[in-house]
């Protein structure tokens, strides 16, 4: 596993904010979404547009709003958005080794911008060995600002023509964050070797989320791959061996 | 702008819920350091977190989806990479839902 430098660039850091662009558009139907419903629940302009840009996550938000009533329930939120983001406890498990000399001050943006598209596309470069610290800021850096404005807009329009989903649908901008994991899943793929492992994980996820909703199924499929995985390979490493 | 301060107390709560998810786990590798089998676990466990957050939405929505993952794919894999096989699977949906698929 090859470890990264923790040097960023101007250049990397635009370079990577560029190609997170659309993957970051993908996000506009479900924030404005969520700007709509913030808004439904009394939350100002500005406490919405506060709330994404500081959790940046989009499901645990929602969650939250489910929930979200006077007197603030304040133990319960910081559960549910924890419990929610849960998959994001792996993801940063699997980008630790890439970065293990990171400065203890780079380390919370670096945890900041790990969200989804942007964690997977930059795990792909780190697990080819040229990945970019940078690009890895930029490109979450983008993906908040989009995420932020898009629940404003939907803040500001609630009600009116941009609360109207159809259109993206029409444009299939729906798909782009499952697009974005179709494409980054095929880079990756190495092969004979992941077959089993991605089938134990499509097993587990479909399995999760028919017993458990939400989506709690990506940590448990995640985990189940990943398990599965690395028993059969140390297995046939200490056959080999012995 | 407007903002109270209960409102603004809830929201730091989140968002220190939300740090304290995304980057448990990276901390909690710095603890667990380079086991072997820490590290083959973490060799399978991207792959199959893409294909676990995949495969649901596809089961769920199917057609268009369907159509979408496989251009998506094939794109990625003959015209060699990130965006060709994004903007290819993105097209491939709105043409799908055009011709008529959910």
């Amino acid at each position: 596993m090859s470890s990264l430098s923790a040097r960023v660039t101007w250049r990397s850091f635009q370079a990577g904010a560029l190609r997170m662009v659309l993957p970051g558009l993908a996000s506009l139907p479900f924030g404005i979404g969520f700007g709509v419903a913030a808004a439904q629940k009394g939350l100002s302009a500005f406490e919405t547009t506060l709330m994404s840009f500081t959790v940046m996550a989009g499901t645990s938000q929602m969650v939250a709003l489910d929930i979200w009533a006077q007197p603030l329930p304040l133990i319960a939120l910081a559960v549910s958005v924890f419990v929610a983001n849960l998959r994001y406890f792996v993801m940063g498990a699997a980008l630790q080794p890439h970065l293990p000399h990171l400065p203890w001050w780079m380390q919370p943006p670096v945890w900041y911008v790990t969200v989804d598209q942007n964690w997977a596309v930059n795990i792909a470069e780190y697990r080819r060995g040229h990945g970019d610290l940078g690009k890895f800021l930029g490109g979450g850096f983008v993906m908040a600002c989009i995420w932020s404005g898009s629940t404003l807009a939907g803040h500001l329009a609630a009600g009116g023509v941009l609360s109207d989903p159809t259109a993206a649908h029409r444009l299939g901008l729906d798909f782009v964050g499952v697009a974005v994991f179709v494409v980054v899943a095929t880079i990756l793929f190495r092969g004979k070797r992941d077959l089993a492992p991605w089938a134990v994980a499509i097993a587990a996820a479909l399995a999760a989320k028919w017993a458990m909703g939400g989506n709690w199924y990506i940590v448990v499929g995640g985990l189940a791959g990943g398990l599965y995985g690395a028993v059969r390979d140390l297995r046939k490493a200490d056959v080999r061996q012995s | 702008m407007s903002a109270s301060p209960e409102n603004l107390i809830a929201i730091l709560v989140m968002a220190l819920a939300a740090m304290a998810a995304k980057g448990g786990g990276f901390f909690a590798m710095r603890w667990l350091g380079r086991h072997r089998f820490v590290v083959a676990v973490l060799d399978h466990a991207p792959g199959a977190v893409l294909v676990s957050a995949t495969i649901v939405p596809l089961a769920q929505t199917g057609g268009a989806f369907i159509v979408g993952a496989v251009v998506g794919a094939l794109l990625t894999r003959k015209a060699g990479g990130f965006t060709p096989g994004l903007f290819g699977a993105v097209g491939a949906v709105a043409l799908a839902r055009w011709a008529g698929l959910a």
